[in-house]
């Protein structure tokens, strides 16, 4: 199935680490700011088109103080977070239910197999003229953005979480007598959830990447706005700051998913 | 008819809310309806506009709260009034509306903003001594696809028998297209303030094409349209619109130092600039709009309606659009009723 | 074909509905273009090309950028995970930046990179090959990382070599692993290479929906549309194929 062992590796791999090379990390990471401030003060690149990072904190704090172009940087981190959660749920809540009855039903799931897979591949941005149109400028032409981007991720990943249910479990819990719904909550549900999970963090990192692109028409707030807004100005230092937060934000929400993730598998216990 | 059918899904949704609040207005103000708020999408841009929005003589002529929606482009504009989210649009190019009528998106000319001229216009480099039509044969000209500038660049090739072939044509929007004439990745470009100041103190000239232009037709506007279906519902809502927009004008004739300071600060640019940017557009009064030369009145439309279908007719020729209507497409489309009794008011 | 049946109905279910609406005139010829519209736009595309370059000439520039930027990203991204698999300092010295990276939405800093290199290929090649780098760099980390340890026991008490341990023992097992990764970066360049095109382009199937959307020629962004879904397909068989031949041969080893 398509994206399957991925999605383990990625749990895997993700897991953010405690050890003795963290300071390894952090050196880099400083080495890194250092280059940057060293080529904006000796001018190695026009300082309008690469603000250094104590100018790019300072447009930090006066955003934060006075705002963006009567939005607040609240307002715009909010805005999109927003924009992002509710495209996501609605997909996982659409999505999961879907893809475990595609994963039962073997005819449903050739019927409706083809059309998810079609819309797998399909960039977002080549469509979202077309919600504009149908749904307005507003925020439900964005999130169906959204939505549509993380639900064919999580219905392939439910419906491969269902079908990977070893055919043996399936049997002793049959001959012990367990009726349809004990068998699928206590022994589908269960095996097929941690695939569901990780396809719902797949999900959750492609509905984000995708919030800026959500943002590029038709939009009078939120970050992705902030930066194709700055971009108008030739305020660098602006879309700098702004990818910043973005990365940031990717980030803790990957954590987030991951612990989450790791919680799961403590619950779980040994499979 | 089918064409309203999310307009009347949005304004259900309002009329249910209003009608909780109905019985407490219904006694007084059963005549003139006014709206909640008008959704009008428009341009951070130096004109007048500016003046009329920041002043707040929009929300006050027409009556209610302006719920603005700063757009990207024309066509952005005609994509939020298919699909029903705009009331007015501010400024939209005549390209992008000549396209808007042809299409079938349900809005109507009401009036003019101005027109063109002058204002946007070829800037070349002046070290490639372009002297002639003909010297732009293999150069790299920039400008934004769809917009009037474009529609320009087209006329031009047009008219000098050049063909895209000859001359590589890219589509940027204004502050791509100011980083790339700094990095010296295109000869030319065709476009508006402030990008066209901007290259112009950067190394470049001006190669003026637009008396040619216009002459042969390919004349450009700023226009005003509004969704049939709030025009029909809130006329007086219109003409109050349309009146502060005649209030700005008359503050740019009148007081033109004191207009700049406002649309200055609007704009986020210095006065200078305003002044400078405003001066090189054709403000046409709106009673000249009522003329024959442009809109004309109620029922005898004017030469404007002219200039949409030549329009129509070039962009259906770019394969931009399907087809090219008739004039009485146009005809109908221009609605003066509401400028008429803005200006006699 | 009776294994098919049932996606078969479903999609003629989709293409009667799609009729019955526009036919009917539920929704207007701007929001939905009828069947019988897009197939003959798709065949005036084919005819007559779209603002002077054939469909194919933009299909193709299209999937030029893709492998250009796929192929470097996912070559240096499996490069930097295999040592970075190998090698916990290097691993500690380059993931905040891989960490940062992943999650990062394209659209946001390809304006940065705009600004920075001007209009043409670069910036574009460029930020598909970031999109890439990331993905396959993870994957190959976790390759390598997954190799069973008692394979790494004995070969080494069969006193391999560094390089042949790595030739024999890691890379096959890392193989299914960084063939995945790949399929997930051409999955993510080719949708963010669409945005590059409606961002920066002047060509290629990406900017062709952007400017037939401007005037709203719902008909030629449907043909768009459902090219680059299949491109998109066909590229994700495509990997999925060349995957299973060569793990087939490597995980015989």
């Amino acid at each position: 199935m398509a994206g399957s062992t991925a999605q383990t590796s990625s749990a895997r791999s993700d897991t953010p680490r405690i050890r003795p090379e963290r300071w390894f990390s952090v050196s880099a990471v400083a080495a890194g700011f250092a280059a940057w401030e060293m080529i904006a003060a000796f001018r190695l690149a026009p300082p309008d088109l690469l603000p250094g990072p104590i100018v790019v904190a300072a447009t930090f704090i006066d955003v934060l103080r006075n705002g963006y172009r009567d939005t607040t940087l609240p307002q715009d981190i909010l805005a999109t977070l927003y924009r992002c959660g509710a495209g996501f749920l609605l997909a996982c809540a659409a999505g999961i239910p879907l893809g475990l009855l595609m994963g039962f039903r073997a005819r449903l799931r050739s019927a409706l197999d083809p059309i998810v897979q079609f819309m797998r591949p399909l960039p977002p941005l080549s469509y979202l003229v077309l919600l504009i149109l149908w749904l307005g400028t507003g925020n439900a032409s964005k999130i169906a953005l959204l939505f549509l981007s993380a639900f064919p991720i999580v219905v392939s990943s439910a419906t491969a979480g269902v079908r990977s249910v070893r055919e043996q479990k399936l049997q002793v819990a049959r001959s012990l007598g367990a009726s349809d719904w004990q068998v699928f909550r206590f022994v589908i549900l269960p095996s097929a959830l941690p695939m569901i999970f990780t396809g719902a963090r797949i999900a959750l990192a492609v509905a984000f990447s995708t919030v800026v692109a959500a943002e590029l028409m038709a939009a009078t707030d939120g970050l992705g706005w902030m930066v194709f807004s700055a971009s108008h100005f030739l305020r660098n230092d602006i879309i700098i700051m702004v990818v910043i937060l973005l990365g940031l934000l990717g980030m803790s929400l990957n954590r987030l998913m991951l612990a989450a993730d790791g919680a799961l598998i403590h619950w779980r216990g040994v499979e | 008819m089918r064409d309203m059918i999310s307009i009347g899904r949005r304004r259900a949704l309002q009329a249910a809310g209003a009608a909780a609040t109905l019985p407490l207005f219904s006694i007084g103000r059963a005549r003139a309806a006014v709206p909640d708020a008008i959704r009008v999408a428009f341009f951070v841009e130096t004109k007048p506009t500016m003046i009329a929005k920041g002043e707040g003589w929009f929300d006050q002529m027409a009556g209610a709260r302006i719920q603005w929606s700063e757009t990207g482009s024309g066509a952005e504009i005609n994509t939020g009034m298919a699909a029903g989210s705009f009331d007015i649009g501010l400024a939209i190019g005549s390209s992008p509306t000549a396209a808007g009528l042809s299409q079938g998106i349900p809005y109507e000319l009401i009036g003019m903003v101005d027109n063109i001229g002058p204002a946007e216009d070829m800037v070349v480099r002046k070290s490639d001594n372009i002297r002639t039509p003909a010297d732009f044969k293999g150069k790299k000209v920039a400008t934004p696809f769809g917009s009037t500038s474009h529609f320009r660049l087209l006329g031009f090739l047009a008219v000098n028998k050049l063909t895209q072939a000859d001359v590589t044509v890219l589509d940027m929007n204004p502050n791509a297209m100011v980083a790339a004439w700094t990095r010296g990745d295109i000869d030319a470009g065709y476009v508006w303030a402030p990008a066209k100041s901007k290259m112009l103190e950067n190394g470049g000239g001006l190669f003026s094409t637009y008396k040619k232009l216009d002459a042969a037709g390919y004349v450009i506007a700023d226009l005003i349209v509004a969704h049939k279906a709030f025009s029909q519902k809130y006329p007086d809502a219109v003409v109050g619109f349309l009146k502060a927009y005649g209030r700005a004008l008359a503050l740019w004739k009148t007081k033109p130092d004191d207009a700049a300071q406002i649309v200055a600060k609007e704009a986020g640019v210095t006065a200078d600039v305003a002044r400078h940017d405003m001066e090189e557009y054709d403000f046409v009064s709106q009673k000249d709009q009522l003329s024959p030369e442009w809109l004309g009145m109620p029922g005898h439309p004017g030469k404007f309606t002219a200039v949409l279908m030549r329009t129509a007719g070039f962009l259906a020729q770019q394969k931009s659009i399907r087809s090219a209507p008739g004039l009485a497409v146009f005809q109908k489309g221009t609605n003066t009723t509401f400028l008429r009794r803005a200006v006699s008011a | 074909m009776r294994r098919h049946w049932p996606a078969l109905v479903s999609l003629g279910l989709i293409l009667a509905a799609w009729t019955i609406a526009t036919q009917l005139d539920w929704v207007s010829d701007l929001f939905l273009p009828g069947p019988g519209e897009v197939w003959s736009a798709l065949i005036d595309l084919l005819q007559n090309g779209y603002k002077s370059r054939s469909l194919w000439a933009h299909a193709g520039l299209s999937l030029q950028r893709v492998f250009g930027g796929f192929v470097i990203g996912a070559a240096a991204g499996t490069l930097l995970g295999l040592a970075m698999g190998y090698n916990r300092k290097i691993e500690a010295l380059f993931s905040p930046f891989i960490e940062f990276l992943r999650p990062l939405p394209q659209l946001s800093y390809l304006v940065l990179l705009i600004v920075w290199f001007g209009i043409g290929e670069l910036p574009q090649i460029l930020l598909l090959f970031l999109t890439a780098l990331p993905v396959s760099a993870v994957a190959a980390m976790d390759g390598v990382r997954s190799t069973s340890v008692q394979r790494l026991q004995v070969a080494r008490t069969l006193g391999a070599s560094e390089w042949q341990i790595f030739r024999h023992v890691v890379l096959p097992s890392a193989l299914p692993e960084i063939f995945t990764g790949a399929r997930l970066a051409i999955g993510v360049v080719y949708a963010t290479l669409i945005a590059a095109e409606i961002i920066a382009g002047s060509t290629g199937l990406g900017w062709m929906i952007l400017d037939a959307g401007r005037f709203l020629r719902s008909d030629y962004v449907f043909v768009g549309i459902i090219l680059i879904g299949f491109m998109g397909l066909a590229l994700d068989r495509i990997l999925l194929a060349t995957e299973r031949r060569v793990v087939h041969w490597a995980g015989k080893a």
